[in-house]
């Protein structure tokens, strides 16, 4: 039975394909533009704080390739109408094998578009593959 | 020996808080959440204080035991603190199992309470 889905929902799955795919097809150059100035990203528990500085870890990281797939994603509203985001999947890097990945994203609006003000990612030490 | 940041403070005493009272006794949890407060549990949505209690009293295990892996935390726009934690729970006597788990805190009348909670068993990973 197909539901209607709600509207947090519907930009919260936009922004997560239109990260994963830059993130996975691009150079990662343009991913800044989807943070906020003031944004700060925790990448395995170091911290960037501000778009350049995000821009910067994100663009330098070292593989060739990498590809997401997402398994799992839950999206709420927040009191001051963000949206906030939990992103669960595996990703293979170069040659690697598949590691589990964690993520979370908070979006603002500031329209016309929604921007990312906060993210956090982790690697997933505890998950069980299958 | 460099201070933490607030948020850091905050939402450290916060996770503590919360498993110490739901490791112990989780009907305790609703003096955390308030009635806007929104879990999604294992994917399920919860809407408003009473709705997340019951579901985490209703939980079918007498005993659970979690215990964090690493934690971190950050300010939001709207002074609020995004914590996100990775640890492993024990239920009763089954295996060790992994799990996630996110808070979005705010402040309201000097106390912090936490307004979005999701948590998620570390088994999605490689649906």
């Amino acid at each position: 039975m197909a539901c209607e889905k709600e509207i947090w929902q519907k930009i919260g799955e936009s922004f997560v394909q239109e990260y994963y795919n830059q993130f996975d097809n691009t150079n990662r150059t343009t991913l800044g533009n989807l943070y906020s100035a003031d944004a700060c990203l925790t990448w395995e528990g170091s911290v960037f704080p501000g778009k350049e500085a995000i821009s910067g870890k994100l663009a330098s990281l070292p593989f060739k390739s990498i590809k997401h797939i997402i398994t799992e994603q839950d999206f709420q509203p927040t009191i001051d109408s963000s949206i906030f985001i939990m992103v669960f999947g595996q990703l293979k890097v170069d040659d690697d094998p598949p590691m589990a990945f964690h993520q979370v994203f908070m979006l603002k609006s500031m329209p016309p578009t929604w921007v990312c003000t906060n993210d956090v990612f982790r690697l997933g030490i505890h998950n069980i593959p299958s | 020996m460099v201070d933490q940041p607030l948020w850091e403070q905050i939402g450290s005493s916060f996770v503590q808080h919360y498993y110490q009272l739901f490791d112990s006794d989780r009907s305790q949890l609703g003096t955390i959440y308030i009635d806007e407060s929104c879990l999604t549990w294992e994917g399920q949505q919860f809407q408003g204080k009473k709705a997340i209690v019951g579901k985490l009293i209703s939980l079918p295990f007498p005993k659970i035991v979690h215990s964090i892996t690493v934690q971190d935390h950050q300010p939001t726009p709207d002074c609020n603190i995004l914590s996100m934690v990775v640890g492993q729970l024990k239920v009763d006597d089954d295996p060790v199992m992994g799990f996630h788990q996110s808070f979005l805190l705010k402040n309201i009348n000097d106390a912090w309470v936490c307004t979005n909670d999701m948590f998620r068993l570390a088994i999605h990973n490689f649906g």
